[in-house]
C-alpha cells in the first residue's frame, strides 16, 4: 500500500541537481497534504507519513531518549498533520517547515510533561501555529454570551463544533460548508441537530 | 521602539524547542511586539526544518531490510489516526488582562494558558509568580507602581527582563515596551519608573543588593527573586 520514502515518483532520480529535486519533493509532499486538506485523502496522507515517520523517529530518539517516546511524538505529531492539515497556507512556507513545527511544538511539550509533570500545553501558545483569532471578535454583539457560547461550544467534539462555526459563525450554507468539508449534506444536518441539541442542554435552555 | 533584542543564538536555541518554557515565553512575547526578530526566526524555522527533513543525508541502502516490518506498525498507526475523520478547530485564544498599580494591561499570548501565584508586594514592586516548576529557574510578573525605584542590585546569576509594557530607566539608558535586557552579575543597576510599568523577568538565581536599608533582604534573597 505504502510506498518506501525513497521510491516515491521523481526522487529516485540521481542525475538531478538538488535544487530540482529540491523543488520536486516541495511539491509533491505539498500536492499531498492539500489533498488530505480538502479531500481528506487517506492515501495522500499515508504517502506522507511514510516521507516523515523515519526522520521523526529520528529526531525524537535523539530528543525524547527512547523508541516508545518517539513513536509516542510520531503518533502525536501525524495526528496534528492530519487534523490541522486545512490551516497549511503555502504562502507562509513549506510543508517541510510546518511539520516541523508542529513536530518541535509536541516535543516541547513532552519533554516538558516528563521533567515536571504538570500538564499544561503551552507550545502552541509560545509558537502558534496559526495567526492569532482576535479577529474574529466582534462577530457577536452580547461580550458575556460570546464568552460562555465559546466555552459550551469547546466542550463539543471537534466535528460538532465544526459545523456550528461553519453555519452560525462563518454563515456557511449547510450545501456550501458540505463541499467545504467534503463530507454529505445529510452529515452536516446530523451533525448540526447533534450539536443544537448538547449546546442546548449544556447552557439550561438559555439558547 | 524596541533597542534591545535576543541574540542570535538565543533565538536559534528557542526556535530547536531548547529554551526552558520561562525563557521561550520571553522570546515569544518579545516577537509578539518586534516584527524583525519573528521574521528571524521564520527563517530559521525553514532553516532547521530543510536540516532534519533533508533527504540527501539518507542513502538508499537506508530503506533496507526491516522497512517492510516497520511500515506494518505504521499501517495500523495510520489507520487509527484517519478513523476519526474530525478536523480541529482553533479555539479561541483567552488573552488575559491584569490590573496593575498604574492601569489595567494585556498580558501577552504565550502566558495565556499560564498560571500565575499570588501578587506580592515588597516596596514599590508587586511580584506574581509562575508556576512553570523549572527551578532554580524562576519567572515572576513585577508591576513597578509610577515614581517606583528598585534599589541598586547586581546577580548572582542572569536576569533577563522583558518589558512588556510602560517604560523604565537605569544608569544604562531608557527601555520601552519590547525591549529584551539580558544582564548578570557584571551589572549593577536600580531600574526606576515614571508612569509605572509590567515587566516580566526570568532570574536563576537571588538579587544581590548593593546599598543601604535594601542590602537586609539579601540573607533572604532566595524568597524574593
Amino acid at each position: 500500500m505504502i510506498n518506501s520514502p525513497h521510491t516515491v515518483q521523481g526522487l529516485d532520480t540521481h542525475g538531478n541537481t538538488n535544487t530540482m529535486k529540491d523543488a520536486q519533493i516541495t511539491q509533491q509532499l505539498q500536492q499531498w497534504l492539500i489533498a488530505v486538506a480538502n479531500n481528506r485523502d487517506k492515501r495522500a496522507f499515508a504517502q506522507l507519513f511514510s516521507w516523515f515517520a523515519p526522520k521523526i523517529l529520528r529526531y525524537g530518539v535523539s530528543h525524547l531518549n527512547s523508541s516508545a517516546n518517539a513513536q509516542e511524538l510520531l503518533q502525536d505529531t501525524m495526528t496534528n498533520v492530519w487534523k490541522k492539515a486545512h490551516y497549511f497556507n503555502a504562502d507562509k512556507g513549506a510543508v517541510t517547515t510546518w511539520v516541523y513545527t508542529i513536530m518541535r511544538n509536541a516535543s516541547f511539550d513532552m519533554l516538558r510533561k516528563m521533567q515536571t509533570q504538570r500538564e499544561e500545553m503551552l507550545s502552541d501558545d509560545i509558537w502558534p501555529l496559526v495567526e492569532a483569532q482576535t479577529a474574529q471578535e466582534g462577530e457577536y454583539t452580547d461580550h458575556l454570551m460570546q464568552k460562555e457560547m465559546k466555552r459550551y461550544l469547546s466542550l463539543l467534539p471537534d466535528a460538532q463544533q465544526q459545523v456550528i462555526k461553519g453555519v452560525y459563525f462563518q454563515h456557511l450554507s449547510q450545501e456550501e460548508l458540505a463541499t467545504q468539508l467534503g463530507i454529505p449534506v445529510g452529515t452536516v444536518k446530523s451533525r448540526l441537530r447533534l450539536a443544537l441539541s448538547k449546546l442546548k442542554q449544556k447552557m439550561g435552555g438559555k439558547l | 521602539m524596541i533597542t534591545h533584542h535576543p541574540s542570535d543564538e538565543l533565538l536559534a536555541a528557542f526556535t530547536q524547542g531548547e529554551l526552558t518554557a520561562s525563557l521561550s515565553i520571553a522570546v515569544a512575547a518579545h516577537n509578539e511586539l518586534c516584527p524583525v526578530c519573528q521574521e528571524k526566526v521564520e527563517k530559521l524555522n525553514a532553516q532547521h526544518a530543510q536540516m532534519l527533513f533533508d533527504t540527501d543525508n539518507e542513502t538508499v541502502d537506508e530503506a533496507s531490510n526491516d522497512i517492510q516490518e516497520v511500515e506494518l506498525s505504521w499501517m495500523s498507526m495510520i489507520d487509527d489516526i484517519t478513523d476519526d475523520d474530525s478536523q480541529s478547530l482553533l479555539v479561541p485564544i483567552d488573552i488575559k488582562s491584569v490590573q496593575l498599580s498604574y492601569d489595567k494591561v494585556q498580558l501577552p499570548r504565550a502566558l495565556s494558558n499560564v498560571s500565575l501565584k499570588k501578587w506580592s508586594k515588597l516596596g514599590d514592586v508587586s511580584r506574581a509568580r509562575l508556576e512553570l516548576e523549572e527551578e532554580p529557574i524562576r519567572s515572576s510578573l513585577l508591576d513597578i507602581s509610577p515614581g517606583g525605584v528598585v534599589p541598586l542590585h547586581t546577580h548572582k546569576g542572569f536576569e533577563l527582563t522583558l518589558l512588556l509594557d510602560g517604560s523604565f530607566e537605569d544608569d544604562m539608558g531608557t527601555y520601552h515596551a519590547g525591549d529584551f535586557i539580558w544582564l548578570d552579575k557584571s551589572h549593577t543597576h536600580s531600574p526606576r519608573t515614571t508612569d509605572g510599568c509590567l515587566c516580566y523577568a526570568v532570574l536563576d538565581d537571588a538579587m544581590e543588593f548593593k546599598e543601604g536599608f535594601s542590602k537586609l533582604f539579601n540573607p533572604i534573597g532566595s524568597f524574593l527573586y
